[in-house]
């Protein structure tokens, strides 16, 4: 850790993952639920594990983003952040808004939009706080005088994200209108704005476990952004094809959501390039191994994945079945949920000053179980949609009926999901039990004492 | 290529590709006039959308395809099963379906009775929106339709059978016959199976309590479609309080020629 002010990011770290854990603990719950009955029925029905499990995803991976941006800009800029306690007051806001907002979901209090169910005061106080870490990351940048490629695409995806929310806040009385414009938030995020954000940190972690010129690296970023951009905005038609909207869109959706693998694709090639050269070198197999993890799987579940049902004649067999979700479990995993772990187990060593240290077994054991058990749930979701997609949407049988013939790939999905959940929890433990140790005595800490300041006592004593 | 080309590639790209999209939702706003038919969005469809968000209905059911996959497609729904029977529906679901047998069931939302008519009015306003062309067949809630062949519907067009002609119209949403009424023997959906209706019309004629106008079992057939009140067969999820929960708009949303279609089909099922 070069900079005092870059430890921000391991609180942030510790929300997120904290989050993380409890987001796969109602995701578990959730699927069994498809299998049912459900004892729960009345206390905790399915639309409201459904909504925490998908909202507690955005708001923690939203969350490592912020605290991967915290630990990137000061080293990009070779700054200390604008305002230390600017930072810790808007994760204090952040966390309370999404204590409040899932406690809320509990209770019903919901705007019942898919994705953005968050009430409107939530939704505000989500714009406050985000203006407010723009606000100390540009500040950071400009008091620094220094930016570079990597931190500003990165800055770029995140102000974007900022920008793309408002249309959130808008309520329109023609649902067709109110869906149109609520994937400008949902679709431009996770395929146009967080791929720059993915970008961003790939280069970051590239550029620094590969030893590549910087140079390189950050021309090849523009290509792939600038595929991404190509690809990603006309691409949102793919959600348009059969709400409401003029014919155009469906062959407009057809073409450019056909392009989007390419920037994934880019990003794998990316990866798999920089780190030929150096031969897996680098001590922090971890990383190494998250890093390139998020490349190959978003390749996989963002590009092919998204690929095999974006076609409208496909579509529209498709739409509207378990399909949908095979793809966005895995590409919503291989494209940032690995790729803020990559930061995540990149930024440790440093953090706590062990820089030297291997990684841990259990860290291993969490990267793999993870990566196996989300290979089988998205086998499970495509087994069940395809399943569903021919009975259902093919031969017209029920929906009740087809849900029956599903039970087996349901009884699937809970097994493998129980083993990704184990891997989170093995993650869980290394991190806080393993990454998080008082840095030996025999090395050198820093004058200033910021490593001690990261052991839960220091914590707890702060400053 | 340098790094300044690169960088002119992005942003360059990404303003013209911004620039197409946003002439395109222009285009789009003119069309969804037409498409969405905003002349019927009444207070009360909006007011039933307002219901849809706040009782979550999205995290289980899809709508237009969108939402969850928990519980069934409600983009055709108003259509398929009607006002009365999506109304008795509504005010306790599980009496419509058993846990035991569907292994899921929906909680009962204790609507009001103004919201159960604002939720059914803006369902009906969604069934009516320009979807090119989707679901390309029937989405339907349940039933698994033995020998049933769906692909007749494509085919109905090239038919002058009134036997086949009605059969398609029976398969083909809207009407949705099919998504509450089976045509094989003992199986039930929410609608009495048709199976041997062409006999058991015949013996409805004779039945002492029956009232209506028909005098063969064509007619009585030709009744039920048309006004599906006038005679009454016994169930749980078929009627409440001698109305039956039928649509009764088969009047004026079907062509008489359609009607004759249908009761040809329905008469062939002895």
């Amino acid at each position: 850790m070069r900079f005092r002010s870059q430890r921000v990011a391991y609180y942030y770290f510790v929300v997120a993952l904290l989050l993380y854990g409890l987001q796969i603990a109602i995701g578990l719950l959730s699927a069994a639920k498809y299998l049912g009955p459900d004892p729960l029925l009345h206390i905790l029905p399915f639309d409201r594990a459904k909504e925490i499990h998908t909202n507690l995803l955005i708001v923690w991976v939203l969350t490592g983003f912020m605290g991967a941006a915290y630990y990137v800009v000061p080293e990009e800029s070779r700054a200390e952040i604008y305002s230390e306690k600017l930072a810790y007051a808007q994760l204090i806001a952040w966390t309370g808004m999404g204590l409040v907002t899932v406690t809320g979901y509990v209770f019903g209090w919901t705007a019942g939009n898919k994705l953005l169910e968050q009430p409107l005061p939530m939704k505000l106080i989500i714009v406050v706080v985000m203006l407010a870490f723009l606000f100390n990351i540009v500040m950071t940048i400009w008091k620094a005088g220094r930016w570079t490629t990597t931190e500003g695409v990165l800055v770029a995806g995140l102000a974007l994200s900022a920008v793309l929310y408002l249309p959130a806040l808008l309520d329109f009385d023609n649902y067709t209108v109110g869906i149109f414009y609520r994937w400008w938030t949902v679709h431009l995020w996770v395929e146009g704005v967080w791929e720059l954000i993915q970008g961003g940190l790939l280069a970051f972690l590239l550029i620094r476990l590969s030893g590549v010129d910087r140079e390189v690296m950050e021309k090849w970023l523009y290509v792939i952004v600038g595929l991404t951009f190509i690809a990603g905005i006309l691409g949102t038609a793919h959600h348009y094809y059969w709400i409401g909207v003029p014919h155009y869109w469906v062959a407009f959706g057809g073409f450019f959501s056909a392009l989007e693998p390419l920037s994934f694709f880019g990003m794998a090639v990316y990866a798999y390039s920089a780190l030929r050269r150096s031969g897996l070198s680098h001590p922090n197999r971890l990383a190494l191994h998250w890093t390139i993890g998020s490349a190959v799987y978003s390749a996989i579940g963002a590009g092919i994945l998204g690929l095999a049902h974006t076609w409208p004649a496909v579509n529209k067999w498709t739409h509207g079945t378990l399909i949908t979700a095979m793809h966005g479990h895995m590409a919503f995993f291989g494209a940032y949920v690995m790729i803020v772990l990559a930061m995540i187990t990149f930024a440790m060593p440093a953090l706590t000053g062990k820089e030297d240290e291997q990684s841990s077994a259990l860290g291993m054991w969490a990267f793999w179980l993870q990566v196996i058990g989300m290979f089988g749930m998205t086998m499970a979701f495509a087994t069940a949609g395809i399943v569903q997609t021919y009975l259902e949407h093919i031969l017209s049988m029920g929906y009740l009926d087809t849900q029956h013939k599903l039970a087996v790939h349901f009884i699937m999905l809970i097994a493998t999901g129980s083993v990704f959940a184990l891997g989170v929890l093995f993650f869980l433990l290394d991190f806080f039990f393993i990454m998080v140790r008082a840095p030996r005595a025999d090395r050198g800490v820093d004058a200033r004492g910021p490593l001690t300041a990261l052991t839960p006592r220091g914590a707890e004593a702060g400053e | 290529m340098t790094k300044r080309q690169t960088r002119f590639f992005f942003l360059g790209s990404t303003a013209l590709f911004t620039l197409i999209f946003l002439g395109l939702t222009l285009d789009s706003h003119r069309q969804f006039v037409n498409l969405t038919h905003v002349d019927q969005l009444t207070p009360e469809v909006i007011a039933g959308k307002q219901v849809w968000h706040d009782k979550n209905c999205t995290n289980c059911h899809t709508l237009l395809g969108e939402g969850a996959y928990y519980a069934p497609d409600l983009t055709k729904i108003a259509e398929q099963r009607g006002d009365a029977y999506l109304h008795q529906f509504l005010k306790n679901p599980s009496t419509f379906y058993s846990e035991e047998k569907d292994r899921r069931l929906m909680p009962n939302l204790n609507l009001e009775e103004v919201q159960i008519r604002q939720l059914i009015a803006f369902l009906n306003w969604v069934s009516h929106i320009d979807t090119n062309g989707w679901p390309p067949r029937p989405l339907l809630v349940s039933g698994a339709f033995p020998g049933s062949n769906p692909s007749k519907t494509d085919q109905a067009a090239v038919s002058s059978d009134p036997v086949a002609l009605g059969e398609a119209i029976f398969r083909q949403s809207p009407p949705g016959c099919s998504a509450c009424h089976s045509t094989a023997q003992r199986v039930q959906l929410v609608g009495p199976s048709l199976a041997g209706i062409a006999q058991r019309a015949e013996q409805t004629l004779h039945d002492p309590a029956y009232h209506g106008k028909a005098t063969s079992a064509e007619g009585y057939v030709r009744e039920s479609i048309l006004e599906p009140s006038s005679f009454v067969v016994a169930g749980p999820t078929f009627s409440a309080a001698g109305h039956s929960f039928m649509p009764d708009n088969f009047a004026r949303t079907l062509k008489a020629n359609e009607v004759d279609d249908l009761v040809a089909y329905l008469m062939s099922l002895k």
